[in-house]
């Protein structure tokens, strides 16, 4: 057994998974588990399950990131960025969200999950790639002056603005998106690569160093996903400002990629893999966190909503005003019935939690509205009555929803092809991890 | 009917001067009233299977007694789910749907009233309230609920008046057959506890 520096802190102290086992214990419990008839190869690895779905995703993807291209050079470079941050923006919620439920599993111990907790760790370690696309959306603002992010143009005497710019200036904004970058791209890999080193090396201290590293990342996580959505989508109207926006960020993160996981344990459930390791007793505590961070993503944005409502500042008004008038109105009262009251009374019911169809369906809905919430966020601000400055900006209507479509299917279409190359490499679940055991007979008892 | 019956019984536990319980299935020599009959079982798994076949024997109102919670023995002993959560979902709606009215007919329709500038019957102040009390009516549709469903408050149980059922606290499982089960029969109840290997079986009168 290597010895770590971390498994020297955490040697004498008695653990509650596996670690306090002997060596000659932990060896038996590997074969045990090894030997299980559920353990087979082939119920174990995706192979020729997930690749079909790879190649039309990266079809669909690059189709969409060249038609936006196309539409950014020829139609309307805002709009067509505005597309492509709602497809980044969501895509980048289901890999922060999958790095939260790695951060929540490792610091409590969670052994219920450990079945399906590849599938997080999949989403979680590409998180670089909605990254990338950040830094991409940067260069263009920056290059343009501004697309979105208006306040990269210069102050022009605005006083909010002067007063802002010392932390709303493009150099203290590049280097905060590097250390995004760096905080979540760490924890990504991190999770991912101890997991499926414990695969290959059944070394039990692996998860205590996951769960060292669980308890200073889930600080550094909370700060920088509430400041990347301050940066990139409260800054987009740089006069608006609200606390509750991290949180509102997070919410999304956490209920997409819950929805996310949910999906695709019910699609290798569906093609014959993992069955007998998750059973419907996982996708009832899954539904039960989805049915949860649906009433969470309700509870906080009508908090942050009634708020500004009741205390009527103009600047912060103004925020919802463009996004409830102008148009978009239906896009409001969308998002109060699909996002809240039609998954609220659709998971509440524990047949739906644990029928892994049901709640599949409902998995894609709450992403379709993920990106909805996204779209609401963005989406009005590309034509605005403050953007008129520009000149040429009037809104097309339903015939420039083409540009969004392809925004938002090119960007999920390409990280959904690296979803699926992740979740083809290695097993489905780790195989060797402490508290494995503990997962394959999970049962709720109420 | 059955139904009926069980609510005319529940009623004369707390009403007994104004309502008359059923005449009793079964009688003593004595001429009381007879409760049940239970069985006792020295450890888990012996209890557990003896349940499974009192169940599949096509009892219903019976219960299993221990001194810790045992896994599984709502499914050795056949229980269907409770029906709880629909009483308080609907309590929830009721309770949503009643701040929704007090505060429409109030501050929209009995009595319009300009505050700060909101238009009148503005959906936003009301939804606090319709959380609030849609929590609370669930809350006390739960508790109250769950007291009705098991039949408490109550002050006595016939099971109390058996010396030995006291050992349910420390080191016994008790597997009690109520005489108001349709299927109860002295002997025939007595031969299948016999033959699923409970000890002490006794018959349980209930006091006047």
């Amino acid at each position: 057994m290597s010895q770590s520096p971390v498994s020297q802190i955490f040697a004498n102290r008695p653990a509650p998974d596996a670690t306090a086992l002997t060596d000659h214990e932990w060896q038996q419990r590997l074969e045990k588990i090894a030997a299980d008839p559920r353990m087979a190869e082939d119920n174990i690895r995706a192979q020729g399950v997930v690749g079909k779905f790879g190649i039309p995703l990266l079809l669909i993807g690059a189709v969409g990131l060249l038609l936006t291209v196309i539409g950014a050079f020829s139609y309307n470079l805002r709009h067509a960025l505005a597309a492509f941050e709602i497809g980044v923006f969501t895509a980048l919620a289901l890999s922060l969200g999958s790095i939260f439920f790695l951060l929540v599993f490792h610091s409590l111990n969670a052994g219920w999950i450990i079945t399906g907790r590849r599938m997080f760790e999949n989403a979680a370690s590409i998180v670089w790639l909605p990254w990338l696309m950040l830094l991409i959306v940067f260069a263009i603002e920056y290059i343009n002056h501004g697309v979105l992010l208006t306040w990269m143009g210069g102050t022009h005497g605005d006083y909010l603005l002067e007063k802002k710019e010392p932390y709303l200036n493009p150099g203290f904004f590049a280097l905060r998106l590097l250390a995004y970058g760096a905080v979540w791209i760490f924890l990504g890999m991190r999770f991912a690569s101890l997991s499926r080193k414990c695969d290959e090396t059944g070394d039990r201290l692996l998860g205590r160093k996951a769960r060292f590293t669980a308890g200073w990342g889930i600080l550094l996580f909370a700060l920088t996903t509430a400041f990347a959505a301050f940066d990139f989508l409260m800054s987009i109207d740089f006069r608006f400002f609200s606390t509750m926006w991290g949180v509102y960020y997070f919410a999304s993160c956490a209920l997409g990629s819950v929805s996310l996981v949910v999906l695709m344990l019910a699609v290798l459930r569906s093609r014959g893999k993992l069955s007998g390791l998750v059973t419907e007793e996982h996708f009832h505590d899954l539904g039960k966190l989805m049915f949860a961070f649906t009433v969470f993503w309700a509870y906080i944005s009508f908090s942050q909503y009634f708020l500004i409502w009741y205390s009527n500042i103009p600047e912060e008004t103004a925020w919802f005003v463009y996004r409830k008038e102008y148009g978009w109105g239906w896009l409001f009262t969308a998002l109060i019935v699909g996002h809240f009251i039609v998954p609220f009374l659709a998971i509440i019911w524990r047949s739906v939690k644990r029928n892994a169809f049901l709640l599949s369906v409902m998995a894609v809905f709450i992403i379709v509205m993920t990106i909805a919430d996204m779209a609401w966020i963005i989406r009005p601000m590309v034509y605005t009555p403050l953007a008129t400055t520009n000149g040429d900006l009037i809104d097309p209507g339903l015939p420039g929803i083409w540009l969004d479509a392809a925004g938002v299917l090119g960007v999920l279409g390409v990280w959904g092809f690296f979803l699926t190359r992740a979740v083809e490499k290695g097993y489905l679940l780790p195989t060797k991890d402490p508290m494995l055991h503990e997962s394959m007979k999970h049962a709720n008892y109420v | 009917m059955a139904g009926i019956k069980t609510l005319i019984a529940g009623a004369a536990d707390y009403f007994p001067g104004f309502v008359r319980r059923p005449a009793p299935r079964f009688v003593t020599e004595s001429g009381k009233r007879v409760y049940g009959i239970v069985a006792e079982f020295g450890e888990t798994p012996a209890m557990y299977h003896a349940a499974e076949k009192v169940r599949d024997a096509g009892y219903s109102r019976w219960d299993v007694f221990s001194p810790f919670p045992v896994h599984g023995m709502e499914k050795a002993m056949g229980i269907k789910t409770t029906k709880l959560p629909l009483i308080a979902g609907g309590a929830a709606i009721t309770g949503v749907a009643f701040a929704a009215f007090l505060q429409w007919i109030t501050s929209d329709y009995l009595y319009p009233m300009v505050v700060q500038g909101k238009p009148y019957g503005a959906w936003e102040p009301f939804v606090p309230i319709m959380f609030e009390l849609g929590v609370l009516f669930t809350a006390f549709a739960c508790l109250f609920g769950m007291l009705a469903l098991n039949g408490l408050p109550r002050f006595h149980h016939p099971l109390f008046s058996h010396e030995r059922f006291y050992r349910v606290s420390n080191d016994r499982f008790v597997i009690a057959i109520e005489a108001e089960d349709p299927n109860f029969d002295p002997d025939k109840t007595r031969a299948l506890l016999e033959k699923v290997g409970g000890s002490h079986i006794t018959i349980i009168e209930e006091e006047d």
